[in-house]
Formats: C-alpha cells, structure tokens, sequence
C-alpha cells in the first residue's frame, strides 16, 4: 500500500502534437478509493496504463511513498489490475488463479505454501467464493470469474496499489451493485489504495472518496463525490455527472440583470447552471417584479420516470427564452402547456468555472430585504 | 399492422403467444437476457429458423418471404455497417438497390444525414466515426429503407451511458412523426417510458404482459411483470407478516398466506417515527447494507428487519430515493410506502 | 408446421458440387483400391479373387516393417523437433509492425517451394564434392558424406524437412499467439510471473487448439513423405532412408505388383487413420475430462 503522488504527469504519442494528457498533479493517499470518471477518450485509459507502467510519461513524474518509478515495469512496481473483462489463468483452478500472484513472485516475499493457502482461504472467504475454488475458470459465470480477478488482485498482502479498469464492463447489469458492493468493502477492510477507472458516475461516485472528473486530457476536479455533484468546478463536470445533467443559461440572452444581481451574481459570470431538481414547475403567474429565478416555456417532451403516490414523476422539457431546459419532479404539465420554470438554486460560472453556489431568493425575501433598507 | 400469431421464440416454450404492434407507433420489448427479445427480431426480419410462428403485415403473410423481399429493416447491437463505404454511400446503399433515381438519391441522403447528426461527416470512413456516430450510421441507414417496419435491437446498448442517454431523446423525436412501425428492445425499464408507446414484456420466451408503458407500471398483472418493469427490483414482503390487519383485509387476501407484497423501489422513502402517517402509509424497518448513488439518484440496500420477514422473492430490499442521501452502513431505517402504490400478488 | 419456415431444403443443391466432386476425387479412387487389393491382377483382363492373401503377405514382409519402423522414427524425429522449435520461433516474432509482415512472408518461402525442388536444393548443398554444407563439415574436419553414410543420410533428410516445415508450425503457432489478449500479458507481468510461467499458463492454453491442427498436418505429411528423400537420397545409402511411400512406389510403378501394392495402400491408410485418430482423441479426451472434473 502506498501514496500515489503524480507530479506535472503528461503523455504525448511520438509524432502526436496534442498531447493525451496534460501535465497533471495529483496526490492520493494511502489506503484511499479514488475513481477516475470521463467519458471515452477523455485520457483516463492513458492516465491507467502511466500508472501501470505500461507507458513511461514524456514529462513529469509518478511516485510511490516517495520514490520515482517513472521508469519501472509494472511487476517492479508492485501493483495489480483488473481488467474490463475477467483475466483469468484458464488452465488452473480457481484456487491456483488466486494462489498465483504469490507463488510467482515466492522467491522474494517469502511466503510458505501454508502462508499462501491461509491467504486464498481468507480472500476467497471475504468475496463468498469458497464453493468455486476447485473449479476451472470455463465453468463460471462473468461475474464469479470477474470475482475469481479481484480476488487475485487482492491475495498480495503489501501491494501499493489495485488499478481497476471499468470491471464491471462484461458483468450484466442487475448484478453490477453486488460486485460494487463486494469491491467497497475488501477496500475498506483490506485497506488497499483504489484507483477506479470508469465511465459510469453511479460506479465512480458510489465506489470512491475522492473523485476526479477527466475530459480532454485533463482532470477538471478532484474532490468528494456530493461536492463533485454538488459543486461542479467546470461546467463540463455538471453537465457529464446526473442523469440528466445540469441546465446551462447563457446569462446574457436570458434573464434581467437586476434578476441576477439581486441574486449576487458576479457581473463577470457568463453562465448559470442548475440541476434538473434544483427547479420546479409552476402555472405562469402575471407579470412578475420579483427577482426569483424564473423562465417561461412551452412543454416539450415530458419522461415519466415512475409514480409518486399515483402521479406521475419524471423529466419535462421544456423550449424557453433561456434555451431547452429539463426539470425533474413531479409531471404536471402535458406536451404544449406553457408553464414557468422557477429555480431554486443554481450556480454561476465564469469561463466555464465554478463561481458560486447561489439559492435564489424567493419574492417574500427580497421584500423583506427591500423594506430593511 | 404488423402481427405476429402462436409465436414460439424458442425450443423450451410450448405455448405460443400472439401480438399486435402498434401501427406506426414504437413498441418497446423489454425483456432480460436470453428472454428471445433478439429471437423476435430475427424471426420479423426472417433471419431465424428457430422461431416458429405465423407473421403478416397488413393482413398480408410475411413468413415465405425472405429477407431481402420484407419490408423491414435492423439495426443491431453492434455497429453494423460496409466498412469500405463512405458514410454517405452507406447511408445510400439501401435506395440505390431499389432503384431510385440520383436527385432523389441525393437529398436523401442529406435528408437523413442532417436529423441523425452526420451532415459535416458524409465523407468518412466507418472506421473513423466514434461508437455513437457509427450507431448513428447504422440508423440512417435503416431509415433509408423506408421500411414499413423498423427494428432496433438493444442499439444503444453499446454505448457510454451519457450518449446513450441523449441518442435515446434524439431516436424519440426523430421516429416521432414517422409512419414506421418500430420495435425496440431493451433490458432497461427507463427506455419503456423515455420511447414506448406501447410496451411487451418477454419473459423466458414467452409475453407476460402488454400495453401502455404507465399501465403496465401501475398495473402488473404478475409479480414477474412488475419485476421486469423495475429497476432495481421490485421489494416483497409475505402478505400474511403484514401487520396492519385493516389494509390486508381490504385487498381480502389475510386469509390468504400465499400472497405476496410488492413495493417498487422508488415507492419507499425513509420517515421519522414521530411523522410516520398509519392511515396513509405502511412501515418497514430496514437495515442499511449499502448506499449507491448516481448523484441524482440514492439506492439504499438493506435488509427486512425479522419481524416482517416471511418468503420474501428478494433477499434484499432496495429503496431508490431522489439526491444524495447520506445513511451509513448497519443504521436502522424506518422506510413507508404509500398504501395505495403497494401490489399484490397472487401464488405464482 | 412445415409451412410456418420460411425455408426449404434448397441448402442441400449448395453442398451438391462438392459432394460430387469428393466422390470424384477420393471415395470413387479409394473403392478401386480397395477392389485392386482383393485380386491378382496378372494384366487388366485376367485377374483372380485372392481374399486377404495380399494384406496377410504385406504384413509379413520384412522389407515393409522395416519401412514401416523407419517411417515412424522419421515422422517422431521431425515432429520432436519442429513443434518445439516452430513455437519458439512464433514467439520470437514481433507481435505488431512492419518487420512482423518482413519476417512472416520470409517465413513462409520455404512453404512456397515445390517439394522437389526442395529435395534438389538439398542434394547439392549437403553434397561433400560441390555442396556448401557439406565441404563446410568436411573443411570443419567432419568426414560427412551423406550417399555413403546412412546416419548422415538421416541427419540430411532430418535437417531438410525441419528447414522445410518448421515455417508451417510457426505460423499456426504465431496465429494462435496473436490470439491471446494484451491484457493476459500485462496481467501476468503484474502477478509476477516468469517468462516459463507466462509461456505455460497464458501462451500454452491458448495454443491448443492450433497445435493440435499443426502436430495432425505434420504427422500425417511427414509420414506420407516421398518426393524430397527420392530426389535427395533415392532411398539409400543401402534402404536406409527408403520409407512406406517409397517402397509403395517401387512396389506398385516399378515392378506393377497391383494387388499387393493396393493392398500395402489401404494399409497404410489406415495406419494414417489410426495414428491421427489416437492422437487427436487422446487431446480432445484430456479436455472432456478437465470439464468433467468440475
């Protein structure tokens, strides 16, 4: 187990003018579960294979509790994987799959075969996999073998760090949280630092502590999982994280600028965001002096996501003056009904970074503020 | 219409189902793996050999028919699309094999370029083309064929879950004002409601239930059905443990130990004891096992607390709750439901 | 029911052709083998039914068993010598690249050259008067000369068909290898593993199924080989390379012993028979077995 320090890491391809990955610096810690999130092609696969050796940084460094391994092979490294779809030794049982990290590297960690045997009983024990350990990979299902490849990952007690490489890929979706869930806690009991790579923000946010949100060669925030949701710090970061992701409103085309001053909006924000649950739906009231958040637009699209005491609940979009804009609750509204968004809360941005987090003043507020003065 | 007669999907079904697809609407088939969805697909396009069954469009048979002669196009779960043809030849293939004439030809083909999003890329290669822009492809080309019927089979299953997420509106609005009859099929129970207007639960090879996507919501008629439409899936809870006596009596099934209870995951939120609402709401103490979240969503995991355990479907509960919520592991909850969202279901 | 499949039986005229020409080519030929083998035939109007005398007659021939002997230590000889060798040459190869393109077409040059040729470029090159290999050895102080001696005359024929098909079992080989994932490398590399290890857990399983096919061509070709070491030694010094196909020959072209050469055929053919059919239900009955155990 080790701290992971990346120090101005960056990748380039010979040949290649724009860089894979833009010179990063991140710590993470030892025994933390950090996740990389991104979409495809946002350099998080690039960052996964620095970390395992099998690409050496044009610039910058990688260090493990201290010491430079930039140049080291990933076996020198002391790491291990999991891949997207199970790797397992097809020829060996399941024990001997779990016994192999140990074996092969015998002659260094000293361990006996009585050591090794404690160890997969105690590793099979932790994932319930004891019923499988004399079987051959060919006989599991995806999941048990994907199981079988965590196991091994694990079996080494002083591995510096586990790179998990969107593992639940192949495993069908009803079972993904239990795999998830079997993951979190051999993390949490064994102790080991998690690098967790994913597209998928349920799989990141519910697996990590920290998490960073890469797009373009970058990481665009590195923090907890309710802050990344809650305070984006790039606009990509909200609108890439919820389902759906966050509203944008240019500030200039919508919306009167004595509505976001009494707001406290900074005069050099150009955006607002708010998330599709930060607004409500309300019946078009008539002409409105208070500073509340608020838009008219004509229902679009209303998808129903379930019921809430009978009512239907979901998203509606809607076409407003301040551009398409979903908001999620309770549908009351039908396709064609011109209706008033009212926003909540909402956060302002300047050049695409975060600002401030704002909760709009409601009509009765700004009364009140306006009879103090 | 199209409409299928005495349908066996597979070897081990040996009761036949009939089906009526909703002319010129979307019909999503939701099923999970295995359940025949992609067998359906394949018997309509006539690609199986497996599947036994009778199939016409507009009262007309189809079965004789071989592929090439049905007016039905697919498009797979795989990108599928000739790898040495430019996107705009790709897009083309269809009306140049039957026999259109160029102009047509050409606006066609820009036509279908600009609403599925390829319009700057009718040049490219297959090969340079993003996974989304080749499922993109893939539906262009389908929609080229004019086809009276249009199968889309788990097309966006391959895809990250963002692009999969807006392909999914897109494919709404885009076969919204068309006359095609279009079937869909999913594992997911969100594209039943963002895309059906009309919804088929396969299961095991075999319909278990129809209709509109919320009826079939609110109104399952077997526990498998209400399980298929619900993800997570659905919580049980055995009829006869209920203590609230009233309420059993009222749905007349306290006698009746082979009941089951239902609740769907999203039905439950977690109260106070001082607010729990008696007359209103049922109550279930729940020990928390796991928390997962999306952000926009929690999942809490957890287990029925002795006292309302009976046979039980599940062996865990789910409640899916709207934001972040923060409950720790082993913590105690007391999660209600309202009464008029819990189901019943019969022996099975 | 029949009516509900919207397909007929007209799958069958595809598969006509070549049925045709398989009974053309080898059913129809073998049958007049068979038929020759039963009979003594002194010209092609006057023939007896002998019965098996023939295969009995064969069978006790001295000069065939010890063809037979020969043919199988041959055969053994090559395969021990060109799995192994071919394998590590596969892997040898680069795995991506232009030199992999280079390296695979020089592989495969010996595999394009006709196999008397091959016999032929052996004879003068292992020659002791004008051959480069064979002045070689001798220059090196080695008395070598392979028309005299009969170990030579081994070690030549040995030497020309591991030169000859050793490509065969590397490029089977090199398909199979290209096979195994990148991720089942860097996995072992991260377990720790051994280059030994990495050959025998990851390389070897995934091998399998193509070394099967390379031992079954090897085996079956080398023990059916007549055209290099009748161009190369012509069978001697003595018989001492004189193999079953040559013996046939001689038996069947030269002297025109009909019967007995088409009875020593159907032997040999089943011989082939039986030797790949062990083979490959020894392989396949491993894996069975593997199964059942789980």
């Amino acid at each position: 187990m080790a701290t992971i320090m990346l120090d101005e890491l960056g990748f380039a391809y010979p040949g290649v003018l724009e860089p894979t990955l833009l010179p990063l610096s991140l710590e993470i810690k030892d025994g933390e579960a950090f996740a990389l999130l991104g979409a495809s092609g946002a350099g998080k696969t690039t960052l996964l294979n620095l970390l395992s050796g099998l690409l050496v940084p044009t610039t910058g460094r990688i260090l493990f509790d201290g010491v430079d391994v930039s140049t080291q092979s990933g076996s020198q490294r002391n790491l291990a994987q999991v891949f997207q779809f199970p790797v397992l030794y097809e020829s060996l049982c399941v024990a001997d799959n779990l016994a192999f990290p140990l074996r092969a590297r015998k002659a260094t960690n000293g361990f006996s075969a009585s050591d090794i045997q404690a160890r997969v009983a105690k590793i099979a024990g932790e994932l319930s996999i004891e019923n499988l350990l004399k079987l051959k990979p060919k006989t599991l299902s995806l999941f048990e073998k994907q199981l079988v490849a965590i196991g091994r990952a694990l079996m080494r007690p002083n591995v510096s760090v586990v790179l998990l490489d969107e593992p639940l890929t192949a495993v069908e979706p009803r079972t993904k949280w239990q795999l998830r869930q079997s993951l979190k806690r051999l993390q949490e009991e064994l102790g080991v630092t998690m690098i967790y790579v994913t597209h998928d923000q349920t799989e990141a946010l519910t697996f990590a502590d920290r998490v960073a949100v890469m797009a373009d060669g970058r990481i665009l925030q590195t923090a907890s999982p309710q802050q990344v949701y809650e305070h984006p710090a790039h606009e990509f970061v909200g609108f890439f994280i919820g389902s759906p992701g966050m509203n944008f409103v240019a500030i200039k085309s919508a919306g009167s600028e004595q509505m976001y001053a009494a707001n406290g909006v900074d005069q050099s924000a150009q955006r607002i965001g708010f998330r599709p649950e930060w607004a409500r739906l309300e019946n078009v009231s008539a002409a409105c002096t208070s500073p509340a958040v608020r838009w008219q637009g004509k229902v679009l699209h209303c998808q129903i996501l379930g019921t809430q005491a009978g009512a239907p609940v979901g998203i509606t979009t809607l076409a407003s003056e301040a551009g398409e804009l979903k908001v999620r609750g309770a549908i009351n509204a039908i396709v064609g009904d011109e209706i008033e968004v009212v926003v909540d809360r909402f956060i302002s941005f300047i050049d695409e970074e975060y600002c401030a987090t704002h909760h709009a003043q409601s009509s009765t507020d700004y009364l009140a503020n306006t009879a103090d003065e | 219409m199209l409409r299928i007669q005495n349908v066996l999907l597979n070897s081990e079904v040996n009761c036949g189902f009939d089906h009526d697809f909703l002319p010129g609407g979307m019909t999503v088939v939701l099923g999970r793996n295995q359940a025949g969805k992609t067998n359906l697909c394949r018997f309509i396009a006539g690609l199986s050999t497996q599947v036994v069954g009778e199939l016409s469009l507009n009262n007309a048979p189809l079965n004789h028919l071989s592929p090439q002669k049905r007016s039905v196009a697919v498009v797979f779960q795989a990108f599928v699309n000739y790898p040495n043809w430019s996107v705009q030849q790709n897009i083309a293939s269809p009306i140049v094999a039957a026999g259109k004439d160029k102009a047509y030809i050409q606006s066609r083909v820009l036509e279908l370029a600009e609403k599925l999003g390829l319009g700057e890329l009718l040049q490219r290669m297959p090969n340079e083309l993003s996974g989304g822009q080749q499922q993109r492809l893939a539906i262009a080309r389908a929609l080229a064929k004019e086809a009276q019927v249009l199968l889309l089979d788990e097309p966006l299953v391959n895809l990250d879950y963002k692009l999969r997420e807006a392909l999914a509106l897109e494919l709404r609005s885009i076969l919204d004002d068309s006359e095609t009859t279009v079937i869909y099929t999913t594992t997911d129970p969100k594209d039943a409601f963002t895309l059906g207007d009309d919804l088929l639960l396969l299961d095991a090879g075999s319909k278990l239930q129809a209709g509109a996507p919320l009826s079939v919501y609110q109104k399952p008629n077997t526990f498998a059905a209400a399980n298929l439409m619900s993800d997570p899936g659905i919580n049980t809870f055995a009829w006869s443990s209920l203590s609230d006596q009233a309420f059993a009596q009222q749905n007349q099934a306290a006698s009746d130990i082979s009941k089951l209870g239902g609740v769907r995951p999203e039905h439950l939120f977690s109260v106070d004891k001082g607010d729990f609402n008696a007359a209103e709401c049922l109550g279930f103490d729940l020990q928390v096992s796991a928390v997962e979240t999306s952000g926009d969503e929690t999942f809490v995991h957890g287990f029925l607390k002795a006292k309302d355990l009976g046979v039980v479907e599940q062996p865990s509960w789910v409640v899916r709750s709207p934001g972040m919520l923060d409950f720790i592991q082993g913590q105690e909850l007391l999660v209600a439901a309202r009464k008029r969202d819990i189901l019943v279901f019969g022996a099975h | 029911m029949a009516t509900n499949k919207p397909y007929d039986n007209r799958a069958w005229l595809g598969v006509l052709p070549v049925l045709l020409i398989v009974a053309f080519s080898a059913v129809i030929p073998l049958m007049t083998v068979v038929n020759y083998s039963v009979q003594d035939i002194l010209d092609f109007n006057s023939r007896f039914y002998v019965g098996l005398d023939w295969y009995r007659e064969t069978l006790q021939d001295p000069r065939f068993i010890d063809a037979f002997g020969r043919q199988v230590l041959f055969s053994f000889s090559v395969l021990a010598i060109e799995i192994p060798l071919g394998i590590l040459v596969a892997r040898g190869l680069p795995k991506s690249g232009v030199w992999t393109s280079i390296l695979l077409i020089l592989l495969a040059v010996p595999l394009l050259i006709p196999w008397n040729v091959v016999g032929t470029i052996w004879q003068i090159y292992a020659r002791s008067d004008i051959g480069l290999l064979g002045v070689g050895l001798n220059e090196l102080g080695l008395a070598f000369n392979y028309t005299s001696n009969p170990t030579h005359a081994w070690l030549t024929l040995i030497a020309m068909d591991v030169w000859h098909w050793t490509s065969l079992v590397a490029l089977l080989s090199f398909a199979g290898l290209t096979s195994v994932p990148p991720a089942y490398y860097q996995a072992a590399e991260l377990d720790g593993a051994s280059k030994w290890q990495v050959f025998r857990y990851v390389e070897m399983p995934r091998l399998g199924g193509v070394l099967v096919i390379a031992v079954l061509l090897r085996l079956m070709d080398s023990f059916m080989i007549y055209t290099e070491p009748f161009v190369l030694t012509g069978g001697g010094p003595g018989n001492a390379t004189t193999f079953l196909s040559q013996y046939l020959a001689t038996m069947a072209v030269g002297q025109f012993d009909l019967g007995p050469a088409a009875a020593f055929s159907v032997i040999y053919f089943l011989f082939i028979l039986l030797f790949c059919w062990i083979f490959y239900n020894s392989v396949m009955s491993d894996d069975n077995e593997a199964q059942h155990h789980d």
